[in-house]
């Protein structure tokens, strides 16, 4: 017998139609955040040198050394560990190994992985690899630094495992990360600008990627672009504005610029320090000329800075805390300390030796919104790459007890700089200990 | 001159100086000990290597007046010419020295090692002692003077 | 150089041992007349000290003292010498007491340099201690009645079949054997030997592990002071004026001191004449000319010196056919880089100066010092005391001057001066910089049938002799000029220091242009012209090898006649497993082989490297050293100076630069000169000593340093096809490829 057909209920239409709606949405999602993978290469195609040496010019432009480099015996075998609010993501291995590295890529499978984040066999990368910046790559450049990557030696380096918090370990949801701040756009340059200052727009924004540190980030990790070259932050560091609110108290001139990106220092100005030191080794490597054009373009919104008031053009050593300071005795502690661990080098200096360092009324630390980045430098040091010749700022982390490094900033604040207060200057001493 | 008062491989001392004076000179002309040498002055080579609250320093980078009651650990808290310490010990077995002017700072670096970590791999001895310069050459008996201590140390750690 | 009999202490030997010939009724038949009848030259630098008692003293309580006039650089030769010694008078190393060089009771013997010391010392003190044994075996026999050879001998006591005893101290009786060395005494037979040749932990180490008094830097003496010394910013500054006054009154401040340029400060602490020295360097106005070379490229900064051409070898006649091959090979200007900066103490009491020095040459430092005070050399002493690594002519004698110097200017206390690490960087005597000419011919059967190498070099010997040769006498206000520098002759030459190749060549013609003047003061640094001479005679012959298609150890071997040199390239090839190596992606080897001066020791050297040309690192995976240097005495030690030289040497030639710019130097500090850290030592690194009991001492401690550059270079070569001939081959050059 057959049974009464049940009733269309109301609800039953509703959950019906709520299931379609949801399988609708699981297929769109599933659209979104799947990709098919590229065939492996087997075979390796051959490269002119002219190529090559334009990739490895524009390479260094990227910087991609600085994050696909760990041991310098090893280029581009990966294994970098950086932090995000995320998770921590290690870098991969770049060299044409078949195995552990991009060697069956074909151009097809790196040119995407550069427009799209999507790795050859279909997993989407983290945006830690600023593929929403190398999308806006000519064709051309992005085929002659695949040409200069697959010319490297191959080197045997498996991926290591991410540490991302739950939920960021399912990397398809990067796909909706895409959706809101990836822009497949091409590159256009600016009218009214100079070719030199397109140019450096164009190496700035789809190489150099200089806004992924240097612009602020939103809560989804995504490139703020309301709030352009309005400071960030990388690795535990305060990235300065190089807008208008570029915190520099000497203001930028653009040769400053050009041969700090060149060398990692601006005579009397500033030292490259934390993830810049990096950046720049790899800068200096670069064609000089697109050095000259990345300064220009990043100047012009320096060069919107207007003059401060501050300490820097007031030479000579920093004064003992006044004796009316509502905070006397830790401004005393931090004078002491200054006095008699920095000021050895930073006011008398010895001639010709990494001695001999910069004033610190002029030092950009100082001026910045908070002390991250004088803490750092303070702890950590400037140490030169392996084996090059450098200035060298020693490491006074196991020197300086947590009191003395907060009551130096604290001090080097008002009396070096002359700036109101930083808040929370304990807390971010005890961040910077953390690994 | 301020008074401070050290603690030096486990004893007090009281020392009258300048505040700024590097924990390298008061240890050297103030307290007499020899260990620690001066390279540079500048942090770089590492010859005035000491530990300070257990961990490794340039003692030509520290003022006396940070100090405070931090312990400071110098090669003379190692051991003797008489009785020497597992370190001393194995430097000596292995003969680990030339001129032997940069080994009092590797020893204590060393140390500041082997206090943590008293089982390290070989890559873990040799990425440690980066800071540490030798001109004449020595690495290779440094290595394995340190090599030879972690082996001769418990597991668990012990003074070495 | 006469032998010190001038000195007070050598007077009361010679009035003790007097007495000697009224102990015997008969004049033994070993004694000696004053006047010298044995004409014959003595064994090392008994030649210029024959008088035993100048090298051995035997008190009456047993104490036995060994004197040398050679220097404890690190090099392990203190404890050598007492093997050699122990050996031969047959006690245990721990009963004798060794004195190292000081003016007033040691030898002698020039400089500890060159390698000489176990051939000079080594072999003096090796015969002197025989003959000494040989004279007391006669009288223990005259005094037990007994013929010699009944005459049984223990830790320093004769004894009779019957039992009765006698030791060294009781047979002396204070007396000392003030008696020329009979240079026919026979040495202990290598096959007997229980010290010498056998490993023997160096007497120095325990007090440098445990934070003894060991260095110089350790010295401290009752009423000590403190100086140090401003030195001008640039090597031509001149002084225009000082405003001392300031600095005078800054604590703990006892003098200032100006003469000329030459500008100090003396202070009751340490850390207080640091900071009165930074004080009076802000106070002092210089004017700082451009004195040194625009074009800082070792290659064409050296080809514009002025040099004077001496010839050193022509043989065969030039010219003949077949294929030739030419390269030009350049080093630059190097640091000593001691890792503790020179210091010296010096005091002036009663008219006696006193001075402690890690000169490598006490005596000629006196002689200098002599002439820079103006005082007579009798009222000086200069003792030895040990500094850290020198490794050739570094800041030790400009200390010592400055601290002698600061002693007149505060006499009755004696006077530490330091020199800080930014004054050793800037002011020590370089390593010259040195540019070299190749050229070969080859003939169809891969034979070298002819052979023109030519190297310029500015002087390598620039040592106090003269007291002009002393930095601070060319600052004072009466400047002493330095010496008009020569060529040290052939076979031990100076920036010709092994520039003769060893291989067999019929047809050939070497030239060294000796550069006399040049715009920085250069001097010895460890072996010399020989680092830059094998490296590029090293690297040419694997060029050769690759164009006559032969592989470089069997072209080597091909060319070579001296079997010793054919054993060292053998063992070093062997042990690296040269025959069945496989190159590995990145990967390659390098050999080389050189004899020191020619005459000293055999080493040969197999190496590979990895080579990371993005970034410009070379790692070296794995080295081999095979090493003859005749009979050896302490094998550790020998193990230790070729293992130090191969990794000095490496940091040479991979990193090391000294850079200027047309006014000052720059490399001040190891920021800007770095040497090699624990990440570049070699991976592996083995030594195999090829001994030859019987055989001559050859010197070891700069045998290595040549071999090591040329072999990197040609393994640098084998792994990745780039042919660098300018050193240093640093990741700057290793990028760029050239």
């Amino acid at each position: 017998m057959d049974p009464a057909p049940r009733p269309r209920t109301p609800q039953r239409r509703t959950r019906l139609i709520v299931l379609a709606v949801l399988v609708l949405m699981a297929a769109a999602a599933f659209a979104i955040m799947w990709r098919p993978a590229i065939e492996a290469q087997t075979a390796v195609p051959v490269f002119d040198a002219a190529t090559v040496e334009r990739g490895q010019r524009l390479a260094m432009v990227g910087t991609c050394a600085a994050c696909h480099t760990v041991d310098p015996s090893r280029p581009y075998a990966g294994g970098f560990a950086l932090a995000t609010p995320f998770g921590t993501v290690y870098s991969t291995n770049i060299t044409p190994d078949a195995r552990t590295g991009i060697g069956g890529w074909s151009e097809a499978a790196f040119t995407r992985a550069l427009r799209e984040g999507v790795s050859r066999d279909g997993h989407l990368l983290y945006p830690a690899f600023p593929y929403d910046h190398y999308t806006q790559l000519a064709q051309d450049d992005i085929r002659a630094m695949y040409a200069y990557f697959m010319t490297r030696p191959a080197l045997e380096a498996p991926a290591h495992k991410n540490e991302m918090t739950f939920p960021f370990g399912f990397r398809p949801l990067v796909a909706f990360w895409n959706m809101l701040y990836l822009k497949r756009e091409p590159w256009q340059p600016v009218a009214g600008q100079s070719a030199e200052w397109n140019r450096g727009a164009y190496l700035s924004v789809a190489l150099a990627h200089c806004t992924a540190c240097h612009t602020p980030r939103t809560k989804l990790g995504g490139t703020d672009f309301s709030r352009h070259l309005d400071g960030g932050e990388a690795e535990g560091w305060y990235v300065p504005a190089l807008n208008e609110h570029n915190p520099s108290p000497v203001p930028w001139t653009r040769d400053h610029l050009a041969e700090y990106l060149r060398t990692g220092i601006a005579p009397d100005h500033a030292v490259a320090g934390g993830p810049m030191q990096a950046s720049v080794e790899n800068l200096r490597l670069a064609d000089p000329k697109d050095i000259d054009a990345i300064a220009t373009y990043i100047h012009s919104f320096l060069a919107k800075a207007p003059p401060r008031q501050t300490r820097a053009a007031v030479p000579g050593s920093l004064p003992a805390p006044a004796a009316d300071d509502p905070d006397l005795q830790r401004m005393q502690l931090g004078h002491a300390v200054y006095a008699n661990s920095c000021a050895r080098c930073h006011e008398v200096g010895r001639d010709n030796t990494s001695g001999a360092a910069l004033q610190l009324q002029k030092a950009v630390a100082l001026y910045d919104p908070d002390p991250r980045s004088l803490i750092h430098i303070v702890r950590d040091g400037i140490a030169p790459p392996d084996g090059e010749p450098a200035r060298w700022m020693p490491a006074f982390a196991n020197i300086l007890t947590d009191e003395q490094t907060g009551a130096l900033a604290a001090y080097l604040r008002r009396y070096g700089a002359g700036q109101p207060q930083w808040e929370h200057i304990e807390d971010q001493v005890k961040k910077a200990k953390q690994p | 001159m301020t008074t401070y008062h050290l603690r030096v491989n486990g004893r007090d001392h009281a020392v009258d100086t300048d505040p700024d004076t590097p924990l390298l000179y008061v240890l050297r002309n103030d307290l007499q000990l020899n260990g620690a040498k001066f390279g540079c002055g500048l942090g770089q080579c590492g010859a005035c290597t000491v530990t300070l609250g257990g961990e490794a320093v340039m003692s030509c980078l520290v003022p006396v007046s940070v100090v405070g009651n931090r312990a400071v650990g110098t090669v003379e808290g190692l051991g003797t010419a008489k009785a020497p310490g597992v370190l001393q010990q194995a430097f000596i077995a292995e003969q680990a020295a030339q001129c032997g002017y940069c080994i009092a700072g590797m020893m204590m670096r060393a140390e500041s090692l082997l206090a943590k970590n008293p089982k390290p791999t070989d890559a873990q001895i040799r990425q440690h002692m980066m800071p540490n310069l030798c001109r004449c050459g020595t690495h290779m008996r440094i290595l394995r003077a340190v090599r030879r201590a972690a082996d001769a140390l418990p597991a668990k750690g012990g003074k070495a | 150089m006469t032998a010190g009999l001038e000195s007070p202490r050598r007077r009361q030997l010679l009035a003790a041992a007097g007495s000697l010939t009224m102990v015997f009724a008969v004049k033994p038949a070993w004694a000696q007349d004053e006047t010298p009848m044995n004409k014959g030259k003595l064994p090392g630098s008994l030649e210029k000290e024959p008088w035993l008692d100048a090298w051995i003293r035997i008190d009456a309580d047993n104490r036995i003292t060994v004197f040398t006039g050679k220097a404890e650089l690190g090099q392990g030769i203190k404890t050598a010498l007492l093997q050699v010694a122990a050996e031969e008078l047959l006690v245990a190393p721990g009963r004798i007491t060794l004195v190292t060089a000081d003016t007033a009771r040691t030898p002698n013997e020039g400089y500890t340099a060159g390698s000489h010391s176990m051939q000079d010392s080594g072999t003096a003190l090796r015969h002197a201690a025989a003959q000494v044994r040989q004279i007391l075996g006669e009288l223990a026999a005259r005094r037990f009645g007994i013929g010699a050879p009944a005459v049984t001998v223990r830790d320093g006591v004769f004894q009779a079949p019957d039992g009765r005893r006698a030791s060294y101290g009781e047979l002396l009786a204070g007396q000392q054997l003030h008696l020329r060395c009979n240079p026919a005494i026979p040495v202990r037979a290598p096959e007997g030997h229980t010290v010498a040749g056998k490993p023997l932990q160096r007497i120095d180490i325990p007090a440098k592990v445990t934070g003894g008094v060991a260095y110089v830097q350790d010295l401290r003496l009752p009423n000590m002071v403190h100086g140090r010394v401003v030195r001008p910013p640039t090597p031509g500054a001149r002084l225009l004026d000082v405003d001392t006054a300031a600095v005078a009154r800054l604590p703990g401040v006892l003098k200032v001191v100006r003469d000329g340029r030459f500008l100090a400060v003396i202070a009751d602490g340490e850390y207080r004449a640091v900071k009165a020295a930074a004080a009076l360097a802000k106070a002092t106005r210089w004017d700082t000319p451009a004195t040194l070379p625009a074009d800082t490229r070792p290659a064409p900064m050296v080809r514009a010196w002025p040099a004077k051409p001496y010839p050193i070898l022509e043989r065969g006649v030039p010219g003949s056919a077949g294929r030739t091959l030419a390269a030009m090979y350049s080093k630059p200007f190097q640091l000593h880089a001691s890792i503790g900066p020179s210091c010296a103490v010096a005091q002036l009491v009663n008219g006696q100066y006193t001075v402690w020095t890690h000169s490598q040459g006490v005596y000629p430092l006196r002689d200098a010092l002599s002439e820079l005070l103006g005082a007579d050399k009798a009222t000086i002493r200069c003792i030895h005391t040990e500094g850290s690594g020198c490794y050739g002519h570094n800041a030790a004698d400009d200390v010592a001057a400055d601290a002698a110097l600061l002693a007149r200017a505060f006499p009755g206390r004696p006077v530490r001066v330091q020199w800080m690490r930014e004054d050793e960087n800037g002011w020590e005597p370089f390593g010259p910089a040195m540019l070299t000419s190749a050229r070969a011919t080859l003939d169809g059967a891969g034979k070298i049938v002819d052979w023109q190498y030519d190297v310029w070099s500015p002087p390598h010997n620039t040592r106090p002799g003269k007291a002009g040769n002393l930095l601070a006498a060319t600052h004072l206000d009466k400047p002493f000029k330095p010496d008009t520098p020569t060529p040290s002759p052939q076979p031990e030459g100076s920036g010709d220091r092994n520039a003769i190749p060893y291989y067999v060549l019929p047809n050939a013609r070497v030239v060294h242009q000796f550069q006399d003047t040049i715009p920085l003061r250069s001097s010895a640094l460890r072996s010399l012209g020989a680092y830059c001479n094998v490296f590029s005679i090293e690297s040419f012959m694997d060029e050769l090898a690759h164009a006559a298609n032969v592989d470089p150890v069997a072209f080597r071997l091909r060319n070579l006649a001296d079997p010793r040199a054919i054993d060292v390239v053998r063992a070093a090839a062997k042990k690296f497993g040269w025959d069945s190596y496989k190159n590995t992606p990145r990967r390659g080897r390098g050999f080389a082989f050189a004899r020191y001066k020619n005459l000293a020791a055999f080493c040969a050297i197999a190496l590979e490297v990895e080579v990371a040309r993005d970034t410009g690192m070379v790692r070296i995976t794995r080295a081999v050293a095979a090493v003859d240097c005749g009979e050896v005495v302490n094998p550790d030690g020998v193990r230790n100076q070729i293992e130090g030289g191969i990794i000095q040497s490496a940091s040479w030639t991979l990193l090391e630069r000294i850079r200027f710019d047309e006014r000052r130097i720059l490399t001040r500090d190891w920021a800007q000169y770095p040497i090699l850290r624990f990440n570049q030592v070699p991976e592996r690194l083995e030594v195999e000593i090829i001994d030859r009991p019987g055989q001559p001492f050859l010197g070891t401690g700069e045998a290595s340093q040549g071999p090591t550059g040329a072999a990197i270079a040609n393994a640098i070569a084998d792994a990745c096809g780039l042919r660098l001939r300018d050193l240093p081959l640093d990741r700057a050059r290793l990028r760029a490829g050239r």
